[in-house]
């Protein structure tokens, strides 16, 4: 696939929609609270029974923050108390007990993602035990290839910090830079140095991780092109193995701290296009590929790697090498993907921690896919990480005849390949270099539950 | 990937379409109806859901039954409570032979997944054999046929010339009842693959990420895609016997 993309203002203005980031497909509004613990066990002995058991992918979710940043609308809890660490550990390890006894032991872990909220909110020794105790209760992959992931924020990286959790094993990190623009961080409530920022990643480099990422973020209160592009000019210059740069989705009704940033602070739609443009022309400049959706990579980043060579994967982490994996989500609101069945635990930190104290899995909701969402998803899945879908293959697979059961689909596709977002022909639906950046709404037309039920605020914007 | 659809029913007179006996019947001009006035009750049961069973070991024999839709999986306990995996039956094929020397079943079937199956049951075999040569015959045929599956795996074969022997077994039993041969579902878990080819659990999944790696069976999930069929039946031809 070409990894060209073609920035059209106009096109983009015009396709400009909320819609799921397909992390997951159905996305997360469609779980259901009838799924239940009964449920998520017979998923897991299913994948058991598979002739090759995937191996295991943990995402252990850190929900404390020592402040709050008004944009974000992630699972966290706000306190400087950082002694709330040790019994938040405690009852992870706990949940890792019960969940593990669900899976064979010969499947091994071969990617780990530590996010929050701040994983370094927890001290070094915090952090070292949870993942010692994880290790006794999964069985670790020695392979070169494993992924061990956490996201940190720089602020509270304290000297030596970094090289002991290279120490631990972890090999990638993940930093939330946002814009280094002090107007935009005074207006956000994330006040961080250019300094501290660059410091940091560093000594990820200098401590042996095997890749950094870095995490901007377009469309913030009182965000101006200059001032963007002197943080985009900074990142480039520190050269990050991969670069996201996600838009702002403003839904103060859904995200209480977002009620603190001011609606007349918020750039336009044009001026929300203009700092995009101006993210990939500085990125691909720098020589980045893009790899879809808010991400880029350097050409010999694992990711860029695969994007070439077609084994590309997106989960809830984002893109990834490594989806071919039953993902087993830890804490407090953590999403699970086990055989056919998606799951989430708990939201609120009262409920999760009832549930372990109890001896019970923190299942809030979740769901079993039916043969229609399994399909659906693999289209969806194929279109956001290869832009391509392969028509024959899908229904070969599924035994099924693609035009005539995405018949709707195709129909809805029209509009789109009239503007010269997709290409329609004898085997393959592919998106043109002016869709790639609107991968989201080509895969709308295929998302049954769109057409279903409209729920236009539950999403954030498609750009 | 779909499981078979299943078979296309039979009515009072006309056979099912995957039906074990019908060919046997027919060419000696016994439709369904004149095997009923022989006291030979052809039923149509189920369904039998996942982990169900169609009858215990010791239970009394009364009939025997084709599949039509789903697998069964027979197999006996020892002393010590280990299971141990006889066979698998899939749509076509026929449980409860091995009783039919005896008054009770030898073994355990339990349904894979959601099961249908057409009973035959025959209160006198040896009146009914006696009266339809032919259905005697084919009996036999079925019964030696189920000795020989079970015979091929107990000989000293790698652990790839049993995966393979087995892959090989279940694609052309597939196409045999008109399914394909190259795309089917492994309706059985792993374990209780490695228990009837006598290996362990992790063994089996290296043997099958062998064949996978080796560009000759795709896995996703329980699917299984035969992508080079050639070098597969090779690679179980000592055990087949070909």
């Amino acid at each position: 696939m070409s990894n060209l993309i073609q920035f059209d203002p106009a096109l983009l203005r015009r396709y400009d929609r909320p819609g799921p980031r397909y992390t997951s497909y159905p996305s997360s509004p469609q779980f259901r609270p009838d799924f239940t613990e009964a449920d998520f066990r017979r998923h897991a002995r299913r994948t058991n029974d598979e002739p090759i058991p995937r191996d295991l992918s943990l995402y252990v979710h850190v929900p404390f923050c020592f402040s709050p940043c008004f944009y974000c609308g992630c699972n966290r809890i706000i306190t400087r108390d950082t002694s709330r660490g040790a019994p938040y550990v405690e009852r992870l390890l706990r949940e890792a007990e019960l969940v593990s006894r669900l899976f064979d032991r010969d499947r091994e872990v071969a990617q780990i993602h530590f996010g929050g909220g701040t994983p370094n909110f927890l001290e070094v020794s915090a952090l070292r035990g949870l993942l010692d105790g994880l290790a006794r209760h999964f069985r670790f992959t020695t392979r070169a290839d494993r992924d061990f992931s956490i996201e940190l924020d720089p602020r509270c990286v304290r000297p030596g910090d970094i090289a002991a959790y290279a120490g631990m094993g972890f090999n990638r990190a993940s930093f939330g830079v946002q814009d280094f623009d002090r107007e935009v961080q005074q207006a956000i409530n994330r006040e961080q140095s250019v300094g501290e920022t660059l410091r940091a990643l560093e000594e990820c480099r200098t401590s042996g991780f095997r890749s950094v990422n870095v995490d901007l973020i377009y469309g913030l209160p009182r965000q101006t092109l200059s001032g963007f592009r002197d943080t985009l000019d900074i990142i480039a210059e520190a050269r990050p193995d991969r670069v996201a740069v996600y838009g702002y989705a403003h839904l103060p009704q859904m995200f209480k701290a977002q009620r603190r940033i001011a609606e007349q602070d918020l750039p336009d739609a044009a001026a929300r296009l203009d700092l995009l443009q101006a993210a990939i022309e500085r990125l691909s400049a720098a020589g980045y590929v893009y790899i879809g959706l808010d991400h880029f990579a350097l050409p010999g980043d694992e990711l860029s790697r695969a994007l070439h060579s077609g084994s590309l994967q997106r989960n809830f982490m984002g893109y990834t090498t490594h989806a071919a994996c039953d993902l087993i989500g830890l804490g407090v609101s953590a999403i699970s993907h086990v055989g056919d069945s998606f799951s989430q635990s708990h939201r609120d930190i009262t409920g999760w921690e009832l549930a372990i104290d109890q001896g019970r899995l923190p299942i809030h909701r979740g769901l079993a896919l039916d043969d229609d969402d399994i399909i659906r998803a693999e289209v969806i899945q194929q279109l956001m990480c290869s832009g391509v879908i392969d028509r024959a293959g899908i229904s070969a697979r599924h035994d099924i005849d693609f035009d005539e059961y995405f018949a709707d689909a195709l129909l809805q596709l029209v509009p789109l390949a009239g503007d010269g977002l997709v290409e329609v022909d004898e085997r393959h639906i592919v998106a043109t270099s002016r869709g790639r950046l609107m991968l989201r709404i080509i895969a709308m037309c295929f998302d049954r539950y769109i057409s279903a039920q409209a729920t236009p605020m539950r999403h954030s914007r498609a750009l | 990937m779909k499981n078979p659809a299943i078979a296309d029913d039979g009515d009072e007179l006309h056979f099912c379409s995957t039906c074990a006996f019908s060919a046997a019947c027919l060419d000696r001009g016994y439709d369904k109806s004149k095997l009923q006035q022989l006291h030979m009750l052809v039923a149509h049961v189920g369904p039998f859901e996942e982990g169900s069973h169609i009858f215990r070991e010791g239970d009394t024999f009364d009939a025997i039954a084709a599949v039509r839709l789903g697998t069964v999986k027979t197999y006996v306990t020892d002393s010590e409570g280990r299971e141990q995996v006889l066979g698998f039956y899939l749509p076509g094929e026929v449980i409860g032979l091995n009783a039919i020397s005896q008054d009770r079943y030898p073994c355990n079937a339990v349904a894979l997944e959601p099961v249908l199956l057409c009973r035959f049951s025959f209160p006198n075999i040896a009146a009914l054999a006696g009266q339809v040569p032919g259905l005697q015959q084919h009996l036999f045929r079925l019964l030696s046929a189920d000795i020989g599956k079970a015979a091929l795996l107990s000989g000293n074969f790698s652990a790839d010339e049993r995966m393979a022997a087995f892959l090989v077994s279940l694609s052309r039993r597939h196409a045999e009842r008109g399914f394909s041969a190259k795309r089917f579902r492994l309706s059985m878990t792993r374990t209780d693959i490695a228990n009837y080819l006598r290996l362990a659990s992790e063994s089996v999944s290296r043997g099958f990420t062998r064949l996978q790696d080796a560009g000759i069976v795709r896995v996703e999930r329980r699917d299984i895609e035969i992508t080079d069929i050639a070098r597969l039946e090779a690679l179980a031809r000592d055990i087949l016997r070909e």
